[in-house]
């Protein structure tokens, strides 16, 4: 099992204070200041619940929710943070309850993150659903290094489209495909991936969203020979390497786990059938 | 201002700093708590359960969240016994305290393990894991059967000289006979309860939720239960007793030693905040101060139990 890389900060325990907690399309964005957050690696994910550390401790929901650190800021005071989620059961409808002012504990930063490297080979960023919230960090720290990026959106309908208003901002090529239509490319974002692909074999490819997707994914970039990145979503109940419930199965027999040899992994270190 | 309250107390002839040790299973091998906590402020911990070879668990899905608890079914997951001793063990802080878990599917097996685990210095004692609620060939059988029990422990007895704990199974009728047991056969102390069976079902797939099917059910859920199967055994054995299941703040350790615990342990709740084992030693501490307890060691047993 690989550890974290060295050039991470490591993670504190703490509570955060909710600076803002609003819609963003169908999702919502959460922006908390975090004393003595050090900041993190793109791809890195933090663990946050309305539990044992808020205002008010409650043991049920009693588990805090991996979510993926959409984009931080150390330079400040008081270093901030933001995730963006969708209320998909209690935690997070608890969450999405919490307005400015409250507490709520966190965990982070935790895992292994997106290898980010410069050069001239083009980098493909897929993001479906919550998944976009992986890539933003990424995309703008690739965007800094003066990579070539394409960021290619996908969701159900276009409230779907997580935060598509910051990437339009970065200096990449931005993409959105729509299963509806109502914005962008009509279809699946497989279908904008595989063009790409096809025209530039040398691209990298770094896929977040539902497994489906980073299953298809994975398989286009290996028909082209192109390297894989995806970030994986297993459940976990602490995030830093000792529940052991969030094993994913590798290639090559036995398990990973995501939170520590991961989230990030290259899509052939994973058995995707063996995927849940 | 009052002379500080003494945190020190004594389980199973192992001398701890207070009474906060943190669960097997739920603190992995001490080292992934370094960021939280510091391991010399706590009592100890137990560390994650050990078979002779280096073991793969269940696949997913392992776990699953349930009203105020979680269910699991990992399955011994581990590094072994080698990489134990000579990676894992190396990398704690000197003042740590270790308890060792050690499991097996026959009595030689665990008698081999725990007499290897021992004999290394920095290991205060051993812990056998009699519980394990979820493995088909492992723990149970020792755990709910009186004869099996004593075989197991008996021979465990035979390999080690130092500090024996056996960490039972709630998942029994009548526990403090497990306990009796466990006394008969030199045990040094009993850590109750392990994580109690049970399963859940996802209505939507139709299928139970965890790919082994019966996971272990652990967090506050199971609190009640836990006390009230550790003051059953108190009442039944002379044996130290450490106390686990549920607990997340320090009242909730009170209660336990209240009835009848030498010391506990934190287990599930180490994963909601890491930090969580030396907050509730504080706590503890303070409590004992507020109400006039000169040594944490005295709230052991000090239950009230009008017209008992």
């Amino acid at each position: 099992m690989s550890e974290a890389t060295e050039a991470q900060h490591a993670p504190i325990r703490g509570r955060a204070t909710v600076l803002a907690n609003e819609a963003d399309g169908s999702g919502r964005r959460l922006r908390l200041a975090v004393p003595a957050w050090p900041g993190s690696i793109p791809g890195q994910f933090l663990m946050i619940g309305p539990g044992a550390l808020s205002d008010v401790p409650r043991s049920d929901p009693l588990l805090p929710r991996p979510m993926a650190v959409y984009r931080d800021a150390t330079e400040s005071a008081t270093p901030e943070v933001e995730v963006l989620y969708q209320i998909v059961g209690r935690g997070t409808t608890l969450l999405s309850e919490m307005t400015a002012g409250q507490s709520v504990g966190l965990v982070g930063p935790l895992g292994r993150g997106f290898p980010v490297e410069a050069g001239n080979a083009l980098a493909i960023l897929v993001g479906g659903g919550t998944g976009i919230a992986s890539l933003y960090s990424l995309a703008r720290a690739l965007v800094d290094l003066g990579r070539p990026v394409v960021v290619i959106l996908g969701a159900r309908d276009k409230s779907g489209l997580l935060a598509r208003d910051d990437f339009a901002g970065l200096d990449a090529e931005l993409i959105c495909t729509t299963e509806d239509g109502s914005e962008g490319h009509r279809g699946l974002v497989t279908e904008p991936l595989a063009e790409r692909l096809a025209a530039d074999p040398t691209a990298s490819v770094f896929a977040v969203g539902p497994t489906p997707m980073m299953k298809a994914c994975a398989e286009l970039a290996a028909q082209r020979g192109a390297k894989c990145f995806v970030s994986l979503e297993n459940p976990m109940a602490c995030g830093f390497g000792v529940c052991l419930g969030c094993a994913a199965p590798r290639s090559e027999g036995g398990f990973s786990l995501v939170c520590r040899a991961g989230p990030v992994f290259e899509a052939t270190e994973i058995d995707w059938e063996g995927l849940p | 201002m009052s002379a500080p309250v003494d945190e020190s107390v004594e389980f199973a002839g192992i001398p701890l700093r207070n009474p906060v040790l943190t669960a097997s299973g739920t603190f992995g091998y001490g080292t992934e708590f370094a960021p939280f906590l510091d391991l010399e402020k706590i009592g100890g911990f137990v560390a994650k359960s050990l078979t002779l070879e280096p073991r793969f668990g269940n696949p997913p899905p392992r776990i699953a969240e349930t009203p105020s608890g979680m269910l699991n079914a990992i399955s011994i997951e581990n590094v072994g016994l080698r990489a134990f001793l000579d990676e894992k063990l190396p990398a704690l802080p000197a003042g740590a305290v270790v308890i060792a878990s050690a499991f097996g599917t026959e009595p030689a097996v665990y008698a081999e393990l725990a007499g290897q685990l021992s004999e290394h210095p920095r290991i205060a004692g051993v812990e056998i894991n009699a519980s394990c609620p979820h493995v088909k060939a492992g723990g149970i059988e020792f755990g709910q059967d009186p004869k099996l029990l004593a075989e197991l422990v008996r021979e465990v007895r035979k390999t080690i000289t130092g500090p024996l704990i056996v960490k039972l199974s709630p998942n029994v009728t009548q526990i403090a006979e497990m306990a009796k047991v466990c006394e008969g056969e030199g045990a040094n102390g009993i850590t109750l309860i392990n994580a109690v069976q049970a399963m859940e079902v996802d209505v939507r797939t139709r299928r139970p939720v965890l790919s082994n099917i019966l996971g272990g059910l652990s967090g506050p859920a199971i609190r009640p239960i836990a006390l009230r199967m550790v003051w059953q055994v108190a009442r039944a054995v002379k044996l130290p007793i450490c106390g686990v299941g549920g607990i997340t703040d320090a009242e909730d350790a009170v209660k336990f030693l209240l009835c009848g615990a030498s010391a506990v342990q934190v287990g599930t709740t180490n994963y909601l905040d890491p930090s969580a084992a030396e907050r509730i030693a504080r706590g503890i501490a303070e409590y004992a101060g507020q109400n006039g307890f000169d040594r944490v060691a005295d709230l052991t047993g000090a239950l009230d139990t009008p017209g008992d």
